[in-house]
């Protein structure tokens, strides 16, 4: 009977947490189709004129297209600089590998209000102020971390046999590393890829400190619409970007399988 | 070039990892066409004496020779070498032709080329109808033999095989070496396996290099070696033996008198009197009863394990020796557990080692 009971109660738990993180997703799905300024249940009909409004926001496309570009820059440089420090703590002989990962993972525990002002300040102190590139790198600060932390956990299963195989094949060595390691750890970077480019996107807490009047993400300008005009276009924004994720996701999993995308171990 | 002239050639190659000496001056040629073994304890060196012939490892000084070419300073990619690796080390974003058409694609050859010698390669290895699978998808035994396929399929001047078998499980890893030995042979491969398994040594090489703390031991026929093993290190690491220390009384015609804890007994060497030794013999050597000049032991039967063709009897003779018998059913009873027996051995089939060499 203790079992039976214990098995409704946690399947009661999973189905109780599940709608309580899916429906408000839902709900703003629902409300960017609002006929009226103001949502309202029961829904009255249905329009889409919420979506056409969106390209017609003040500011909107200089924001989408500064959140783009730096979380693609970002996540870009991320790749690189994660994948060859993945490969220092997992390769290299280094006395403190271990410290040197956990410092490299550390921002992910940070809280990103407490980065933005260190940041904020540090940047302050050296005379670094232009905009743009602050915020770059302090994207990079938040990026780095998923992409050290997915390569590291991906080639700590990565045989480097396979390169000295490449090599004794007829390969040189910066051959084998992009004819071999590349390709077998190309999941591992879509992983890291999709992690990245998602935290930069929707970052809003260390973006907050280091944007000025024309320098805004669209986070912030989207937090700032609200303020000002709280009707469904903001919904019909936010449906875009949920789909868009879905999307990224969806087509992922696909090609690497959601067990590898759920966490960064077996 | 003749099948007796040298292929490779190793000639005083040394490495040193820190205060550590893996390989110390190894001399090693090997004919074309041969399969040699190298086969040793682990941390012995035989896998740095393999990867210093494929070019992963530098050695600090000596030379390597391959097909008439000097390639000490050559780098992997240009040695051609074909190399098995323990893990198999296949490509898991190729396909089994993909990974087997690699070495070819990196040579340049043309596509139609590559694709007649994926389909000889594979049919080589009896895996033809798996061309397409992905790696992920196939057993152990089956990646094993797309591993060789693969380094077959470049028509190396020297295959290396490391640990290549060890993955398998017994009943399989035995048929792949009467398998692979017979498909080497076929090829006319020359080859060089690293293993810590005798019998994989013995089965599959024409001569075995035993190794022991970066030096060869003894190179040899398979036969030479279970017969006339040249150290005690030799005698234990291939077979087994009965080993009885003692102490030289006589010496004279490449023969010694030894007194034991058991007795005196004769053995074959060269020693001073005086000489602390290892006498030795192998089990099938010993056969119950007395015989003429032979020497002999007795003590009680302290285990029987039988082994279908053979009986192994281990005797306690007393004094913490004991004697080690491999008794076939013919030639008499096979003894009971705590039986008293005498147990005898040619003179001509007994050895003596000096006994610091004792590991």
């Amino acid at each position: 009977m203790m079992t039976r009971t214990a098995i409704i109660v946690c399947w009661v738990m999973a189905i109780g947490l599940a709608l309580f993180l899916v429906v408000p997703l839902l709900v703003i799905a629902a409300a960017s189709f609002s006929p009226t300024p103001v949502f309202d249940l029961p829904l009255t009909g249905a329009s889409t004129r919420w979506y056409g409004r969106i390209a017609r926001l003040d500011g909107f496309w200089p924001s989408l297209l500064l959140s783009l570009q730096i979380a693609l820059f970002s996540t870009a440089i991320s790749l690189v600089c994660g994948t060859l420090a993945a490969i220092a703590i997992a390769r290299g002989k280094l006395p403190g590998a271990g410290i040197f990962a956990t410092a490299l993972v550390s921002p992910l525990m940070m809280p990103g209000l407490v980065l933005g002002i260190a940041l904020l300040q540090g940047f302050r102190a050296v005379g670094f102020t232009a905009p743009w590139a602050t915020l770059l790198v302090a994207h990079l600060v938040i990026t780095l971390p998923y992409v050290a932390r997915t390569m590291i956990a991906g080639l700590a299963r990565f045989d480097f046999t396979l390169i000295e195989a490449a090599r004794t094949l007829g390969c040189t060595y910066p051959g084998s590393v992009l004819r071999v390691m590349v390709p077998a750890l190309a999941p591992s970077f879509l992983i890291a890829g999709i992690f990245s480019f998602l935290a930069s996107f929707d970052n809003y807490p260390v973006s907050i400190f280091l944007a000025d009047v024309r320098t805004k993400t669209l986070p912030i300008r989207m937090l700032q619409y609200i303020e000002e005009a709280p009707d469904p276009t903001l919904a019909a924004l936010s449906t875009l970007i949920l789909a868009g994720t879905v999307i990224l996701l969806v087509v992922s999993d696909r090609v690497v399988g959601l067990h590898r995308m759920a966490g960064t171990s077996d | 070039m003749s099948e007796s002239s040298p292929h490779l050639v190793v000639r005083g190659v040394s490495k040193r990892y820190g205060p550590t000496t893996v390989l110390d001056h190894i001399d090693l040629t090997i004919r074309r066409g041969e399969l040699v073994t190298l086969l040793g304890p682990s941390g012995c060196g035989k896998t740095t004496l393999l990867r210093a012939i494929a070019g992963l490892v530098q050695p600090d000084t000596g030379k390597v020779e391959l097909a008439g070419r000097d390639i000490t300073n050559v780098p992997p990619h240009k040695r051609n070498v074909g190399v098995v690796f323990q893990s198999y080390a296949l490509f898991p974003h190729l396909t089994v032709a993909g990974n087997v058409a690699f070495g070819l694609k990196v040579r340049g050859m043309a596509r139609r080329e590559i694709d007649i010698a994926v389909e000889r390669a594979l049919a080589l290895v009896k895996l033809g109808h798996l061309a397409g699978r992905r790696i992920s998808a196939l057993s152990g035994g089956q990646q094993q033999r797309v591993a060789l396929a693969r380094a077959i399929a470049v028509e190396p001047d020297v295959l290396l095989f490391d640990e290549a078998l060890s993955a398998l499980d017994r009943k399989l890893r035995e048929e792949m070496q009467v398998e692979l030995r017979r498909l080497l042979q076929d090829v006319k491969a020359t080859a060089i396996f690293v293993t810590h398994d005798q019998d994989e040594a013995l089965t599959m090489s024409d001569r075995v290099a035993v190794m022991n703390k970066g030096r060869i031991e003894q190179l040899a026929e398979p036969r030479e070696l279970y017969l006339r093993p040249a150290s005690l290190f030799a005698l234990n690491f291939v077979g087994l033996s009965t080993r009885i220390a003692g102490t030289v009384l006589a010496a004279g015609n490449g023969k010694v008198d030894v007194e034991t804890r058991v007795g005196r007994l004769s053995a074959l060497g060269n020693f001073q009197a005086g000489s602390p030794v290892i006498v030795a013999a192998r089990p099938e050597q010993l056969r119950l009863g007395e015989q003429g000049e032979a020497n002999s032991a007795a003590g009680r039967v302290r285990s029987v394990v039988f082994q279908g063709s053979r009986t192994l009897v281990e005797v306690d003779a007393g004094a913490g020796e004991s004697l080690l018998a491999e008794l076939s059913g013919r030639d008499g009873a096979i003894p009971r557990l705590h039986d008293e027996i005498r147990l005898s051995w040619p003179v001509a089939e007994t050895f003596a080692f000096p006994m610091e060499a004792q590991a």
